[in-house]
């Protein structure tokens, strides 16, 4: 495969305390993969530190590969070319993390300037150009105007115009809908999708909303106190979730078609990162585990029909055929 | 629908007042504009809206937390007393509130059980000999274990602190519970952990609740009847499982089609155009008018009413209402 990032044996610690222990991941040019999971599993931890963005007492080890530079370690100014260059990043909360006292047009051509060294009349045009193009109505009469003047939608949508100005090959989007509401969410997905359709670029969507996952996203990670339990081609995997914390995340979602049923939560919490349970950290919760579960951790072993699992008792495939059953009938 | 009405509003109206900068001219802001609702004891009605929609200020009127302008709040047939008086205190005993974040809903210097206990030595619940067992009764029903009492809020989970907070409401056995958004920062595990023990509570107390939220999916799984706001006025009311599976107002429509689900793509959705307006520029006639894909004439310049096109549900849209269909009481 032709690989855009690759991620090798990733870790991270803060103050001594592992949070993320070894992650493999790559990412294909023009790919749309969706990293899942509850709030702590280390999804965003993953990219702030591929991307050095992790304050100084973050260590950060192993290997993050983009074309043929490494990224953990690298010095400042050759992360500064790849930061919003060749990867750019967008976050849950659009409106902390624009400037409120510049008007939003000089934030873009600011973008413009660092990355494309354009200034001046170019990088205006340029800046009107990406904002029409993440469909902010009006741009040109809008170029000067303040964050604060903008809807949580728009500025959102600003994030991604710059972002955007970059021209990078991949987008890390975090949460980018998480905080937006019903109809402004479909209207964010939809410009994601679409953006990718014509840039080419490659998009990391990283969500606890495994719907809004599987509409824009080729492939899928589920992650789990800092590693990756399951991994696949988006349909198949949700459609036959092998991981019992994958099947749990599907279980705990209420339906919106068919009869009401009580939900099916996943029981306990996800463990302290200073105290996570010897074996698989996922045992203590997990209705299949058997006592070998919390003696050893499963390794993440390719499947043969194309995912990676990490569980010793997966959920059968002959269930997760009547399992998808249920789901068609309801 | 035998059941005793327990709560009632009445033409509900809240308006806030705000000036842009120092010598701006003053603008009002309908929050909440001639909102009339019913809920019946042991009932459940759900809530949902937008940011800005005006369900959270409802959800305070509905308890007397804010003043209403206009309209009348009826609880068990009388009316609210006014904010902070004695007999509003009392009252306040017989309705709860959870809010959306537990963390700041809880006393962090306080431990759970102290926290949960408090409402009784308020509102004078039993001796206090008897407190401590209540207290340990309260936390057993929303699934803490008694030996977390002595724990404060910083040492338990999200969905824990959540429980507390809904311990603490119930410790006055209240008739009506309202929830804000109480499952929206939780994550998937432990949202349907919250959400189970709502519905236990439904089932085993007769206990009228008011469920606001954004999330249309928990909605369903909880709500009996809902109410959909949109800029202040309720636009779509019926039974839970007909608003999902056949919503009449275009809104709605949007709304229930705009939730992700696995499996159904992208383009299958309808897509609304524009955002919500600014509630202190709200446009003439339906609200909706701007982003609605059915919009005629008649929707730019006048105010659609609540219409009943059929028992038990009511839409406020001038195309799909049916001119018809009588106006909702």
């Amino acid at each position: 495969m032709d690989r855009l990032v690759e991620i090798r044996d990733l870790r991270v610690a803060f103050d001594g305390v592992p949070v993320l222990h070894g992650i493999d991941l790559d990412v294909a040019p023009g790919e749309a993969l969706g990293l899942v999971g509850e709030s702590g599993c280390g999804k965003s931890v993953t990219w702030l530190a591929a991307l050095g963005l992790l304050p100084a007492k973050a260590r950060v080890t192993g290997s993050v590969r983009l074309g043929a530079g490494e990224l953990v370690g690298a010095p400042r100014e050759a992360l500064e070319t790849v930061r919003g260059k060749r990867i750019a990043m967008i976050f849950q909360d659009p409106s902390s993390a624009l400037n409120p006292v510049i008007r939003v047009g000089r934030q873009i051509c600011e973008a413009l300037r660092l990355h494309r060294d354009l200034r001046g009349a170019a990088a205006k045009a340029e800046a009107i150009r990406l904002m029409e193009m993440v469909g902010i109505p009006d741009a040109p009469r809008r170029f000067d105007l303040y964050t604060h003047e903008f809807s949580g939608g728009q500025c959102q949508r600003l994030m991604i115009a710059m972002a955007l100005a970059g021209r990078p090959d991949l987008l890390i989007a975090d949460e980018p809908t998480t905080a937006l509401d019903a109809t402004i969410q479909a209207q964010i997905l939809e410009l994601l999708a679409r953006l990718r359709r014509e840039t080419g670029m490659a998009t990391v969507f990283i969500s606890h909303d495994l719907g809004a996952v599987a509409q824009i996203c080729e492939r899928v990670c589920v992650m789990y106190a800092g590693r990756i339990v399951e991994a696949g081609p988006v349909e198949r995997l949700f459609a036959h979730p092998r991981h019992p914390y994958t099947r749990g995340l599907f279980d705990a979602i209420p339906q919106m078609t068919g009869p009401r049923r009580r939900l099916v939560p996943i029981p306990g919490t996800v463990p302290d990162p200073r105290a996570l349970p010897p074996g698989c950290a996922f045992a203590p919760r997990c209705t299949r585990a058997h006592d070998a579960c919390s003696r050893a951790r499963p390794d993440l072993l390719a499947q043969p029909d194309g995912r990676t699992l990490a569980c010793a008792y997966p959920v059968p495939e002959a269930r997760a055929d009547s399992f998808s059953m249920e789901r068609a009938m309801t | 629908m035998s059941r005793p009405l327990l709560l009632e509003a009445r033409d509900l109206v809240r308006i806030y007042r705000s000036r842009r900068g120092l010598t701006g001219a003053v603008t009002e802001v309908r929050a909440v504009d001639e909102v009339s609702l019913k809920l019946r004891a042991g009932e459940t009605l759900g809530i949902v809206g937008e940011s800005g929609s005006g369900k959270s200020t409802l959800g305070r009127m509905l308890l007397g937390l804010d003043p209403a302008q206009g309209g009348t709040v009826l609880f068990e047939g009388m009316p609210l007393p006014r904010f902070g008086t004695p007999i509003w205190r009392r009252l306040r005993s017989r309705m709860q509130m959870v809010w959306q974040d537990p963390l700041s809903a809880l006393d962090r210097r306080l431990t759970v059980a102290a926290q949960i206990r408090e409402p009784l030595d308020i509102h004078r619940i039993g001796t206090p000999e008897e407190r401590p067992a209540r207290t340990a009764s309260l936390m057993t029903a929303v699934g803490l274990r008694a030996d977390q009492g002595g724990r404060y809020p910083h040492e338990l989970s999200g969905g824990q602190r959540q429980r507390v907070v809904i311990a603490r409401a119930l410790a006055t056995n209240p008739a009506l519970l309202v929830c804000d958004e109480p499952v929206s920062a939780l994550d998937v595990s432990i949202q349907a952990q919250v959400v189970n023990l709502l519905r236990d509570l439904q089932g085993q107390k007769g206990l009228g609740m008011v469920f606001i939220s954004h999330d249309l999916k928990v909605v369903r799984n909880l709500a009996d009847r809902v109410a959909v706001m949109y800029l202040g006025r309720i636009v779509e009311e019926g039974p839970a499982e007909q608003i999902f599976a056949e919503p009449r107002h275009p809104y709605t429509q949007a709304l229930v089609s705009s939730i992700p689900v696995p499996g159904r793509p992208l383009d299958a959705r309808i897509l609304l155009q524009g955002e919500p307006p600014n509630p202190a520029a709200r446009p003439p006639g339906c609200a909706f008018h701007p982003r609605c894909p059915l919009a005629q004439g008649l929707c730019r310049t006048r105010v659609p009413a609540l219409r009943v096109p059929e028992p038990g549900r009511a839409v406020a849209c001038h195309v799909t209402a049916g001119a018809q269909s009588p106006v909702a009481a």
